[in-house]
Parts: C-alpha cells; sequence; structure tokens
C-alpha cells in the first residue's frame, strides 16, 4: 500500500498507534540486548544437550539458575520475533484485511510456541 | 542493502529455529520415544548442516544487531564505517561459528 495523504492523516488506520510502534521499537531493542546473553547461552546449551536423554536434558534443565534463564531466554525470543516478523509482514503482506490475518496468526504462533516451549521446560525440569 | 536483507533473512531463520527449539524441548517432554526421533533427524547429515547453519544464523544475526544498535547511537555512517561493520559481521559470524564448534564439538 503507497502512503497517501490519508494515511498521513489518521496513521492509525493503517500503520497502528504511534505510542504502541514507538513501545514495540523500545522491546525489540531491549529483548535484542538481552538476546545478546541468550544467544551464546543458547549455543552452550543445545551443542552440550546434542544428542542428550531425557534424564539428562532433565538433569541439566533442573538447575534452577538453568531453569530460570532457558525460561527467559524463551520469553525474550518469543518476543523478539514477533515484532520481527511484524516488521516483514507490515513490509510484504497488502491488503486491510490479509494484513490484520496475518499479524494476528504471527502473535498466535510466537504465543503458542512460547507456551509450548516453556510447558515443556517446566515439566522436564520438575519431573524429568 | 545487503546487511539489511541478510539481517532479516537470518531473522526470518531464527524464527523457524525458535519453533525447532521448541520441538525438541516438547518432544523431550513426551519422553524417550518423541524424543528418539528428535535425535534422528538431527543425527543426520541434512540435520547436522541445520544445526551449524543455525549456529552460524543465531551469530550473525546477534553481530547485525550490535551493528544496529550501533546505527540507533548514531555511529557507523560513513562509507567505510558501513562497509567496515558489514565485513565485520560476515567474517565475525564466520570465526564465530568455527570458534563454537571447535570448543564444544570437535575437540
Amino acid at each position: 500500500m503507497s502512503i497517501s495523504e490519508k494515511t498521513i492523516a489518521t496513521p492509525t488506520t493503517h500503520y497502528g498507534k504511534p505510542s504502541t510502534a514507538t513501545w514495540r521499537f523500545i522491546v525489540q531493542r531491549t529483548t535484542g540486548l538481552l538476546n545478546i546473553f541468550f544467544t551464546l547461552y543458547l549455543i552452550w546449551v543445545v551443542l552440550r544437550l546434542a544428542g542428550a536423554d531425557v534424564a539428562a536434558m532433565g538433569e541439566l534443565l533442573s538447575n534452577p539458575i538453568v531453569t530460570v534463564v532457558t525460561g527467559l531466554l524463551i520469553i525474550s525470543s518469543a518476543i523478539h520475533m514477533e515484532i520481527g516478523m511484524r516488521e516483514v509482514i507490515d513490509d510484504y503482506v497488502h491488503g486491510e484485511g490479509a494484513l490484520k490475518a496475518t499479524l494476528r496468526l504471527n502473535t498466535i504462533v510466537a504465543v503458542v510456541v512460547a507456551a509450548a516451549a516453556l510447558v515443556a521446560l517446566i515439566k522436564l525440569a520438575y519431573w524429568g | 542493502m545487503t546487511m539489511s536483507i541478510l539481517h532479516r533473512a537470518t531473522g526470518i531463520a531464527l524464527y523457524a529455529g525458535v519453533i525447532l527449539l521448541a520441538l525438541w524441548f516438547i518432544a523431550a517432554a513426551f519422553g524417550p520415544g518423541p524424543l528418539g526421533i528428535v535425535h534422528v533427524v538431527f543425527a543426520s547429515w541434512i540435520g547436522q548442516i541445520i544445526l551449524f547453519l543455525f549456529t552460524w544464523t543465531l551469530f550473525h544475526h546477534l553481530l547485525g544487531g550490535i551493528r544496529h544498535f550501533i546505527f540507533d547511537f548514531g555511529g557507523g555512517f560513513s562509507h567505510d564505517a558501513r562497509f567496515g561493520l558489514a565485513w565485520a559481521n560476515i567474517i565475525g559470524s564466520i570465526i564465530l561459528t568455527l570458534l563454537a564448534y571447535a570448543f564444544f564439538v570437535w575437540f
């Protein structure tokens, strides 16, 4: 969609509330900064647990620090990927209905993935 | 331009990567059977390539993010700085990937 006078006059119609967009800008950079640490941690976890059985995974993940950091990693990554994909969708999906539907789907995917990963993490940490 | 596309492409790849990570945890939570399937997939040559590329993608997006922080604070906009950062991003991500594998996998 090209930017018309109408879009500029009422930015909420297509690009959302300006304050929400600013909030997303800040959150994207905050989670991005956190993810520098989480990325290095994730590479350590993945390469350490690659090929490990359920017992070995449970043993590492049941360490309280590992449980909490892995949980925060999942939440921070889900938020960061939701906002990042939102920008891609904003750029490439055209038409009001398709745009809204794709953005909604993106949010649902991020929430479901994060929730499922968190439940699995808690299950592994507490019950092996 | 190229770096912007790469940052997006690696971002989208990591979106899929996070889903793979979630599937791995979920499979493990369901027990040895489902986890065994994940192991077979990731032990295969195609799985090994995916894991290696996933590691590189993480490092590339991480360094690309730092590059964007430098831009956010108003630095690195000169011609030389932009090209320097772009090359540092690409070469740095390859070196860090090889170091991570050397440290955790190969030796």
